[in-house]
């Protein structure tokens, strides 16, 4: 555990050294907020057009947790199929184009340590990544109104419990695609081919369910559990299901696992 | 070429067999062997990178490693220290086999690869406690285990620079640094003097002799009289073969000519020569 550590800290000391971790985040926080701008105006021009409606069932869903954040949330999904590949290509790949795994191969720790040590600095960046997010909901509460359009009452203008289960949501969609990043990481000496081919399973995992809707039964419900956005959208809901986190579970156990048996592998050919 | 030279094993080799088996495994004592070598192979494919490798190297000694680009001196010791696997055959540091007990073998091993591995974007302070805390050196010596092998490879002024500013002379003796953390037993350095000044190169001549004794030493070069100066036996391999592996003094005698004695560059030009 101390040698992961330290191969957590060291991973994390050369992202926040370098401008790669700045550079990374900058861009998610400014797409992430041209879509927060976005989907605030579109909130008020409904908000306006709905108080003459005077229709409450409707005017239910308008509020600033399932109007503003909910989306926001899951648009991020996308930001993170974009950002994951670039962070995690370098994991392992760098060492191999740099020849530091050689270090690390001969140096006394398990295969499991370095697997370990890099995810877990991995996770970590991803536990940032979200908790920059969460200033959107935050500032939404600071500046928002509670209740609906109707009645203000009195408490949080935002269901904290809703956009808490989005954020934990959003962190196991990054471990998910940072897990499958680590392993194509560790398959290639090129961190470009390693962004590469990261972000082409990551798409693929992500638009699988615009097949589903051409299908029927059985097949439409694979591709739709098989696809990302669908158990995101379960978690930025406020109602994620076992399936959900399972699902995820299921990448961020056997991203890691593929990710050992490859650094193994290297002892034996 | 066939008759010229036959291919030698180690004079030591047949000697030590039996105390091979003795000393099983475990720990070597005092006055055995730390590095075993049987009939190491390495393949890639079609190419055979060794083969048949077979030396021993004595605990506290300085074995010389020869041989020209290319003749498998980096693979052998890549297999040594337990980052490449071998084909066939059996390699063991201290006892313990490469392959079966790694970790056991890594502790023993300071190694400096031919290029240095070196993490361009740390500071050398940061790279050194980094490896110093994956080779299991202790918090409370770190400080003092982190001065000592700054001041033997004198990178003590560069501590607080980023590698990627520093010379290829630095980035050297940075990677020596690396290698020497941990007091290892057994040191394995392949080309540790390439970029060093002629200064940098005597420090560092001084530096191995002084490691004598204690330490097990491994060292590939391409400039014999670093060999000359530091090593007690040599090896000498031409194309994935041991041609010769003998002290210096007995290299020479067998290979005298009837009114002189070769210099080891013109025992290294005959054996080595394709």
């Amino acid at each position: 555990m101390r040698n992961a550590l330290a191969i957590a800290r060291k991973e994390l000391s050369i992202y926040f050294t370098t401008p790669t971790a700045y550079a990374v985040f900058c861009g998610m926080t400014f797409i992430a907020g041209m879509m927060f701008l976005a989907a605030l105006g579109y909130f008020q021009s409904m908000s306006l057009q709905f108080l003459s409606y005077q229709q409450p069932q409707l005017l239910e869903h308008l509020n600033l947790t399932d109007m503003v954040v909910y989306p926001l949330l899951r648009n991020v999904g996308v930001i993170f199929l974009f950002m994951t590949p670039f962070l995690a290509m370098r994991l392992v790949a760098e060492e191999k184009r740099s020849r530091t795994f050689e270090l690390l191969m001969t140096v006394p720790i398990r295969p499991f340590e370095i697997m370990l040590g890099k995810y877990l600095a991995a996770l970590a960046l991803m536990a940032v990544a979200v908790g920059l997010l969460g200033l959107f909901p935050a500032i939404v509460s600071f500046f928002g109104s509670s209740g609906t359009i109707m009645s203000s009452g009195a408490g949080s203008p935002i269901e904290w419990s809703t956009v808490f289960s989005g954020l934990i949501g959003l962190f196991l969609v990054g471990g998910a695609m940072m897990a499958v990043g680590l392993f194509v990481s560790s398959l290639t000496e090129s961190v470009v081919v390693a962004a590469l081919v990261t972000f082409v399973v990551l798409l693929v995992m992500w638009i699988l369910n615009w097949q589903a809707g051409r299908m029927e039964g059985v097949a439409r419900q694979v591709l739709d559990y098989l696809s990302m956005p669908t158990h995101l959208d379960a978690f930025a809901k406020g109602a994620p299901a076992l399936k959900d986190v399972v699902y995820f579970a299921t990448f961020m156990i056997l991203g890691p696992f593929l990710t050992e048996r490859a650094i193994e592998a290297h002892r034996w050919a | 070429m066939h008759d010229r030279t036959p291919l030698f094993q180690c004079g030591v080799f047949k000697m030590r067999r039996s105390r091979l088996i003795a000393a099983g495994n475990g720990n070597a004592s005092v006055g055995d062997d730390m590095i075993e070598v049987r009939n190491l192979t390495k393949r890639y494919r079609d190419l055979v990178a060794i083969d048949q490798v077979s030396f021993d190297v004595q605990k506290g000694e300085i074995l010389g490693f020869l041989g020209r680009n290319g003749a498998g001196k980096t693979t052998t010791m890549r297999i040594l220290t337990g980052f490449l696997p071998a084909s066939s055959g059996t390699a063991k540091v201290a006892g313990f086999d490469v392959f079966e007990q790694p970790l056991e073998v890594k502790r023993r091993v300071g190694y400096l690869p031919e290029q240095p591995p070196l993490y361009l974007d740390m500071t050398v302070y940061a790279y050194l406690k980094f490896v110093a805390q994956l080779k299991g050196v202790p918090g409370a010596k770190m400080k003092s285990e982190m001065e000592r092998v700054a001041n033997l490879t004198s990178v003590g002024a560069v501590m607080d620079r980023v590698i990627a500013n520093l010379s290829k002379g630095y980035r050297q003796r940075v990677g020596l640094a690396q290698a020497l953390l941990g007091d290892p037993e057994v040191l394995i350095l392949d080309e540790p003097t390439v970029g060093l000044d002629p200064i940098q190169v005597r420090e560092f001549r001084d530096l191995i002799r002084s490691l004598a004794g204690k330490h097990t030493v491994i060292l590939s070069t391409h400039i014999l009289s670093e060999i000359t100066a530091t090593c007690q036996r040599v090896l000498i391999i031409r194309q994935g073969k041991v041609v010769a592996c003998d002290d210096l003094g007995g290299l020479a005698k067998k290979y005298q000519e009837p009114n002189r004695e070769l210099s080891l560059e013109e025992i290294f030009v005959k054996l080595a020569e394709n």
